[in-house]
């Protein structure tokens, strides 16, 4: 459904492509995804604004090495004059359009101004210095938010674009928003539906794992009701649109999602207004001292000594680009590389918010545990054997469980004919004379003799109260059950050892039954646990200790929204999680690495300890520069150099975050 | 069945050929040609004009060669660094075009749906599509967003993907056109005589006028003769009016 094809562009070109057009918009007419442009040309559109920051920076070196000799002085010259173009013009338009356009007086305005004023005081290098520094740092921070933005791109693709309707009797292709309610849509095998609905027709499994977190699929018939996002597994159904495409499942979550990403730090919110405040004084200051200097003291206005120069020191030194940067990079850049791990973070708060948490708070099934089912006992190799070979070509978790045990035991397959797939309850075939049938439970009671049904029926609830999960095959009347049970995921007994290290302590909070609760606690090293709690009791449970102390949960089904919601950083597994979870998360797991948690709460602790090295780096460097400044002790050059020397400090210290 | 579907449907094969075919006619009629290519030879040969004016101009004075090789050299140094932004900065510009119309057009495509769908229908009945042919075509083309935008810009506004080079290497190509140029103008200047300046500069012209019609599949004598004339014309005018306010 979602394979596109093309209509003036050859296919196989097409294909190359395909979501160039999404990811243009979806990264804001980013020009390194431009469609218009060649595959070459894309490729040198990428991280531009930095690349030619490291070209001015080389040329601006190789400038002032050549200045030194007197007759190559006019080469240097023309060197200074391309850095001025390359990293000064971007600023200058940045800074006229923020003065002219938005009414705005900021930092940048601050730092452009000072640049360029330093030509006219002969200072060039220092001025192209102070641009390139500048520039670099910029263009560093673009490259990270964009790596950031790529990471969540990947989730837009969860939406389907086009639905099969059904009209007046033929099938066709319409865009999802062209949709109406109503609407008869048509989703075969391995499909999306494209928008909620409920089913009129057919039956089928169906994969909410996107939206629920529950791996097995799940049996849809007539009357049932069925989220955008769900994939359909066998058979086909037919939908009627409940819920436009604006508002369907899939939809919020993108939204959910896109919303968050806004998300600003309080920390940052306030540098963002004082900013434009500090920006303004230092102006003032700067004009007071440039024209009022001489009135008061035996000065000129022009020279070294000159109230002019001394005017321009000050208004590099006072400009906070370090103060300004210490908070936002060291966030940019541990958010980066949380992205590149696949942990998703609804901004920078969450990192404070995780330093202030005690306990680590998770959920059971689909979180600890992988929510992939392996069969637990066998009656013996026949049975399995009959089993396996009905379910050799399903799809569904059941029959790959089956299938997997048959094949790691080494027991061969027997031969099956008149194979037929009866959607949404299981499959049935011919094992030698003998009909058999796997799958659902129900429809297998529906196939034995009354009194073998009842006491199967007994014998399978048993099972379930364990917390496991069911499936029957029924061969010459008689009925032989399967059960199956989660395991826990790879790295989940590590880690909750390095977050004990760490000083977290753990407990884990299910709806679960006591008895499946119990072993998985046991294995992972969980000693505190709780189980059978409703939705509301863990909801309880969560607010007392996160109002005690700080609280992280971890969790994935719509049943853990509310406590996600509720603690102090609530993280939710991004491919098994529901909308809902992910919704009320801070946190998201992109690939359902829990085994990154402990490697998570140290990139927190490792953020707060740089922002606060970042903040003291930036107040020193303004303060030991603005004061000499202004008492005309300190030259230009070293002026610049001291700023920018405190810029680029917290700017490197910062990227030790990418590190991972 | 012949390949001639190239396992497309009928009606996705019909589309496709129409929309080349307004793609290629839209670049006959004077649509933009960028490209590394077009800037340099474009670059060359209007360094060649430039060069042969002021030479045809610096005459008049008293210049020793020395000076006047200074003079044209230092002329092309800045030049070329003019078209080099130029060229870039016109690309960029471009580009920023294309951007803000696609943009539009998506936006159109994402909220008037049913007068896109009537531009679309329009486009196709013109192309001779009807009845439930025309309706199936424009369906299948207003289901996906990607492919209905892609459509109105190739078709109806006569762009193209994937086709641009980005703007720096086109700055590039007129940079190294104007350095080619001056280099060898200069270069016969200063080793053989005048007639060789006016030999080169010929042939630079013919050279990149013949590259040009090439790409552009025009003819190459007409392109070739027409623009040496007009380069003969321009000097003809310069030396005269020269020699006319020289006399006054």
């Amino acid at each position: 459904m979602n394979t596109e094809t093309s209509v003036a562009v050859p296919i196989g070109r097409r294909r190359k492509q395909e979501f160039v057009v999404r990811d243009f918009f979806e990264l804001g007419l980013e020009e390194s995804a431009s469609p218009f442009l060649t595959p070459l040309a894309r490729r040198i559109s990428r991280n531009l604004p930095l690349k030619v920051s490291i070209g001015a920076a080389l040329l601006l070196l190789l400038a002032y090495i050549t200045s030194f000799q007197p007759h190559l002085y006019p080469l240097a010259a023309i060197m200074l004059a391309a850095v001025y173009i390359m990293v000064g013009v971007p600023a200058l338009i940045n800074s006229v359009e923020d003065i002219l356009l938005r009414r705005d007086c900021n930092i940048d305005v601050l730092m452009t101004l000072a640049a360029f004023s330093a030509i006219f005081i002969g200072s060039g290098f220092e001025g192209a210095l102070l641009l390139v520094l500048f520039a670099l740092s910029g263009a560093i921070e673009d490259t990270v938010s964009l790596k950031a933005k790529n990471a969540l791109i990947q989730l837009h693709r969860l939406v389907p674009l086009k639905a099969y309707v059904i009209e007046e009797g033929e099938l066709k292709e319409r865009a999802v928003q062209d949709v109406a309610l109503g609407t008869l849509v048509l989703v075969r095998a391995g499909e999306i539906v494209p928008l909620d609905g409920i089913v009129v027709e057919g039956a089928s499994s169906v994969n909410m794992v996107h939206l629920t977190g529950e791996a097995t699929p799940i049996r849809r018939i007539k009357g049932d009701e069925v989220p955008s996002g769900a994939r359909v597994i066998e058979g086909s159904l037919t939908v009627r649109v409940t819920h436009l495409s604006h508002d369907s499942t899939v939809s919020r979550i993108v939204q959910l999602i896109t919303q968050a990403q806004s998300q600003k730090p309080l920390l940052e919110r306030w540098f963002d207004r004082f900013s434009r405040q500090y920006a303004l004084t230092i102006i003032t200051i700067s004009c007071v001292v440039a024209l009022g200097l001489p009135f008061f003291l035996d000065l000129s206005y022009l020279g070294r000594e000159g109230s002019v120069y001394r005017s321009l020191a000050f208004l590099i030194t006072a400009s906070p680009c370090a103060l300004i940067l210490a908070v936002p990079i060291a966030y940019l850049s541990a958010l980066g590389a949380s992205a590149r791990k696949g942990i998703v973070l609804k901004g920078g708060v969450v990192f404070d918010a995780l330093n202030r948490c005690s306990i680590v708070a998770f959920d059971k099934t689909g979180t600890l545990t992988l929510g992939e089912l392996s069969l637990d006992e066998v009656v013996s190799n026949e049975i399995l054997s009959y089993a396996a070979s009905l379910e050799r070509n399903a799809v569904h978790p059941i029959a790959k469980a089956i299938v997997k045990k048959c094949q790691a035991e080494e027991i061969p397959f027997c031969e099956v004919q008149e194979v037929e797939v009866i959607p949404g309850y299981g499959v049935q075939g011919k094992i030698g004379n003998e009909m058999a049938f796997i799958g659902d439970l129900s429809h297998a009671l529906t196939l034995l003799p009354k009194e073998q049904a009842r006491f199967f029926e007994e014998e399978a609830k048993q099972s379930q109260s364990q917390g496991k999960i069911i499936a029957a095959l029924v061969i010459a009347n008689r009925g032989y059950l399967f059960a199956f049970s989660d395991k826990a995921r790879p790295g989940v007994t590590r880690m909750l050892l390095s977050l004990k290290k760490l000083g977290r302590r753990f407990l884990m909070l299910t709806g679960d039954h006591y008895e499946s609760a119990k072993p998985l606690a046991k294995q992972v090293g969980i000693d505190d646990f709780e189980a059978d709690l409703k939705p509301e009791d863990k909801l309880k449970r969560i607010s007392a200790l996160s109002e005690k102390e700080g609280l992280a949960m971890v969790g994935d089904g719509i049943n853990d929204a509310p406590a996600l919601a509720r603690a102090t950083v609530g993280i939710c597994m991004g491919q098994v999680g529901s909308a809902t979870a992910r919704g009320a998360a801070d946190v998201i797991l992109l690939h359902d690495n829990i085994e990154l948690l402990d490697w998570l709460f140290a990139k927190a602790a490792k953020t707060k300890k740089i922002v606060v090295q970042n903040l003291c780096i930036a107040i020193v460097a303004i303060v030991a520069g603005s004061i000499p400044a202004l008492y005309g002790v300190l030259p230009l050059w070293l002026a610049v150099i001291v700023h920018e020397g405190g810029t680029v400090l917290v700017g490197l210290n910062a990227l030790r975050l990418l590190k991972d | 069945m012949s390949d001639h579907f190239k396992g497309k449907e009928a009606i996705q094969h019909i589309v496709e050929v129409q929309a080349n075919g307004v793609v290629s006619s839209s670049e006959i009629h004077g649509a933009e040609t960028p490209g590394f290519l077009f800037a340099l030879t474009d670059a060359a040969r209007e360094t060649t004009a430039a060069l042969v004016l002021l030479f045809v101009l610096c005459n008049f004075f008293e210049f020793l060669p020395d000076q006047l090789f200074m003079l044209l050299f230092s002329f092309s140094a800045g030049w070329a660094c003019w078209k080099f932004g130029r060229a870039s900065w016109l690309a960029t510009s471009r580009l920023e075009r294309l951007h803000r119309v696609m943009d539009e057009e998506r936006h159109e495509i994402e909220y008037n749906r049913a007068q896109e769908k009537e531009e679309l229908k329009a486009l196709y009945r013109a192309k001779g599509f009807q009845g439930k042919l025309l309706d199936d075509v424009v369906d299948v083309l207003m289901a996906d967003g990607d492919r209905a935008l892609r459509v109105m810009l190739e078709e109806e506004l006569g762009f193209r993907l994937d086709e641009n080079e980005h703007p720096l290497l086109q700055g590039l190509g007129a940079f190294l056109g104007v350095v080619a140029a001056s280099g060898l103008l200069l270069l016969a200047y200063n080793t053989a005589s005048q007639v060789a300046l006016v030999v080169t500069a010929v042939c630079l012209f013919a050279i990149s006028c013949y590259v040009t019609a090439k790409r552009e599949h025009n003819k190459s004598i007409p392109a070739i003769v027409w623009n040496l004339a007009i380069a003969l014309f321009a000097s003809v005018v310069a030396y005269f009016c020269m020699k006319f306010i020289a006399s006054e």
